[in-house]
């Protein structure tokens, strides 16, 4: 398909249209199911790593054998865990409030 | 006024301020940068740093800001007249909503996602934090005051309305029950609950149904129950509280977010009729004033009119969804002008749509005011809504049934995410002190109770005026905030600095005005006590609301005297 024939242009106006759909509705549904494995995982590394941010919770012998699994998250892990948040961080949480 | 040429005209804004305006901004003060990297992509932590298409967050800003404000608004402020209720919702977008919307956006994606708390403390001082948070609370303890007041105390006074309400929890909950729990297609659950909840809107305009509630309610003459509340309102509020105790103890995929979405397809499946209806029916504004008077029943027009309209023209609360929910995922810098910026130009064309549900579906003013006028604005919308679904043959009663319902749900769906966060921040602020307020339980009790202190005491359209001017000072500030930025950046900032100036001396005014007017009332002999704590209670908001504001300005001020850095270079 010729990218400036008019099938294309309909083609992305409905492409368009499905994703601002998609965000009006079941986007907020897949941010909260995101947001519950984030928050089980964040659980499960700060158990087994803790003493990277201080709070050693399980011997390191297991924590090395685990190392290998956890080293892709390790960063993104530590960032989500320190950041400092505030209630104004919440309001992304109540959707259409005025 | 012809309904279509407002439209229009709504649209001729649009065109010229995004086309135009916003877009002269974007490019020659804010100069975004396609190819740099945004929070989003620099912090994915794949939660709530993570780049998705513009498309997607242009539908997700959206709906997290057009809510009931937009539409309750516009309806209340067309008693001084739709000329200034109009301009009012046109000029605000124009020159001031969507630079609100659209700079917190992109102070956000600059200042590596910060939300609008943290961003107070770096850019204003450290107790602005502290400031803003108190601030919160008021202003979302307001919120559920007066949707609180218009649902309980109005709409589901209604009997055609309660088995609709049920219909829709009750399916919210299915959805919930379908989606996680059975896996089922999300078209199939979509289809099921959306078609069963149009069955349950239709059954709720029934005979054995309105006779039921009718019952319930001692209508047509529902007696005085307590604190001058008639059995129906007292019902209607006990209804609204547990469900949003519901909405705020209950798993978040099992309750609220399945309700939302349910609600979403009524809302918009309505709004899309009625628009179809209007257009079909192409209705004139008949004899509705241009101008009725300068003081009306909520004061004068200046101040209060520019508190009234909030949402739909400039409102406080999109500052934070833009800095703490969209700013972090936006892909490229360039994006926010369309989602920020496109998101409130729509918005206005919402708040123009819910303008005519008052101003023309009614034939004119004595329509509008027999329909229920400024002080039951929920009643007129839903009347209006009516009126236009009926000229593509849906049947009046089915339509206010539906109409009441969709704003019944609107606003249940908001206050039960208010709760849920009135919890976690009272934890937050007491739970130190009262280790009991950690207990979600009696965090959400003590968030409904004084919900219903402020619902069965405050009059409707007063609790409004003070919900619209906390909202409108929460924009004002966060103007200021957005000048702030540009000028740390080097760049202009009297776009931001000049609307800044006008929200906070207008919205100072209406507080004042508010805190004045209701302490005079105490000085009346013939003020009942319930009337004398409502009085006190609006009163004293309006006075901390005044001086937090004083604070944040006052340091606003000497961060504003701060030496400026040289000016951002010029965008090769």
């Amino acid at each position: 398909m010729e990218p400036g024939s008019l099938r294309h242009r309909l083609q992305r106006i409905a492409h368009a249209a499905r994703q601002i759909l998609y965000g009006m509705t079941t986007y907020e549904w897949a941010q909260s199911a995101k947001r519950e494995r984030a928050e089980v995982e964040r659980l499960f590394v700060l158990l087994s790593f803790g003493d990277l941010v201080g709070v050693p919770i399980l011997p390191p012998y297991y924590t090395l054998r685990l190392l290998p699994y956890v080293v892709p998250a390790l960063n993104r892990w530590k960032r989500s865990l320190l950041r400092e948040r505030d209630w104004t961080d919440l309001a992304e949480f109540i959707e259409g409030i005025d | 006024m012809n309904s279509i040429l407002v439209l229009l005209i709504a649209a001729a804004a649009l065109i010229v301020g995004y086309g135009v305006y916003a877009r002269r901004i974007d490019r020659n003060v804010i100069q975004p940068d396609g190819k740099k990297a945004t929070p989003a992509k620099m912090y994915m932590d794949g939660v709530d740093f993570t780049p998705a298409s513009r498309n997607v967050l242009f539908g997700y800003q959206f709906k997290s800001i057009a809510a009931l404000g937009p539409i309750t608004g516009p309806i209340i402020a067309v008693q001084w007249g739709w000329f200034p209720a109009m301009l009012w919702i046109i000029l605000g977008t124009f020159f001031i909503g969507w630079v609100q919307d659209y700079g917190a956006m992109m102070m956000g994606v600059r200042r590596d996602g910060d939300s609008l708390g943290a961003l107070s403390y770096k850019l204003v001082s450290p107790r602005a934090r502290t400031i803003l948070m108190i601030f919160l609370y008021f202003y979302l303890l307001l919120i559920m005051g007066s949707f609180g007041n218009a649902v309980g105390k109005t709409l589901m006074t209604n009997p055609k309305v309660p088995l609709g309400m049920f219909t829709v929890v009750l399916m919210g909950i299915l959805a919930g029950q379908m989606t996680y729990k059975w896996k089922k297609d999300i078209i199939l659950t979509t289809v099921v609950t959306v078609v069963l909840t149009f069955v349950g809107i239709w059954l709720s305009t029934t005979k054995p149904v309105a006779a039921f509630f009718n019952g319930l309610y001692g209508l047509p003459e529902s007696p005085k129950w307590f604190l001058g509340n008639t059995r129906a309102q007292v019902i209607g509020t006990l209804l609204v509280v547990i469900f949003c105790y519901l909405g705020s103890v209950m798993p978040i995929w099992s309750f609220a977010q399945p309700i939302n979405y349910i609600s979403f397809w009524i809302v918009s499946l309505g709004i899309l009729g009625g628009i179809l209806g209007m257009i079909i029916w192409r209705p004139g504004m008949g004899d509705f004033p241009a101008f009725t008077k300068f003081t009306t029943a909520s004061g004068p027009l200046w101040p209060m009119l520019f508190v009234t309209i909030a949402c739909g023209a400039i409102s406080g609360w999109h500052s934070l969804v833009s800095t703490s929910g969209t700013a972090r995922q936006l892909e490229a810098e360039t994006d926010a002008l369309p989602v920020g910026g496109g998101a409130m130009f729509l918005e206005m064309i919402f708040a123009t749509v819910a303008f005519l549900t008052a101003t023309a579906a009614f034939g004119g003013f004595q329509g509008y005011q027999d329909a229920g006028g400024a002080g039951k604005a929920l009643a007129v919308f839903s009347g209006g809504l009516a009126n236009f679904l009926s000229h593509i043959g849906i049947p009046k009663e089915f339509g206010t049934a539906y109409g009441s319902v969709f704003l019944t749900i609107m606003a249940l769906t908001i206050m039960q995410l208010c709760v849920r966060f009135m919890r976690v921040a009272s934890a937050e602020l007491a739970g130190e002190k009262f280790p009991a307020m950690k207990n979600i339980h009696i965090g959400t009790i003590v968030a409904l109770l004084l919900t219903l202190v402020f619902v069965w005491v405050i009059p409707w359209l007063t609790i409004w005026s003070a919900f619209g001017a906390a909202n409108q000072l929460m924009a004002g500030l966060a103007l200021m905030l957005i000048a702030l930025w540009a000028m740390s950046e080097g760049r202009k900032h009297t776009w931001a600095l000049y609307p800044a100036a006008f929200m906070i001396v207008t919205t100072i005014a209406a507080l004042l005005y508010l805190a004045y007017t209701n302490f005079a009332k105490l000085s009346s002999p013939d003020i009942t006590t319930q009337a004398a704590i409502a009085a006190v209670l609006v009163g004293l908001i309006a006075v901390v609301l005044v001086v937090a504001a004083a604070f944040l300005v006052y340091d606003g001020w000497k961060a504003l005297r701060k030496p400026q850095p040289k000016k951002a270079p010029a965008k090769a």
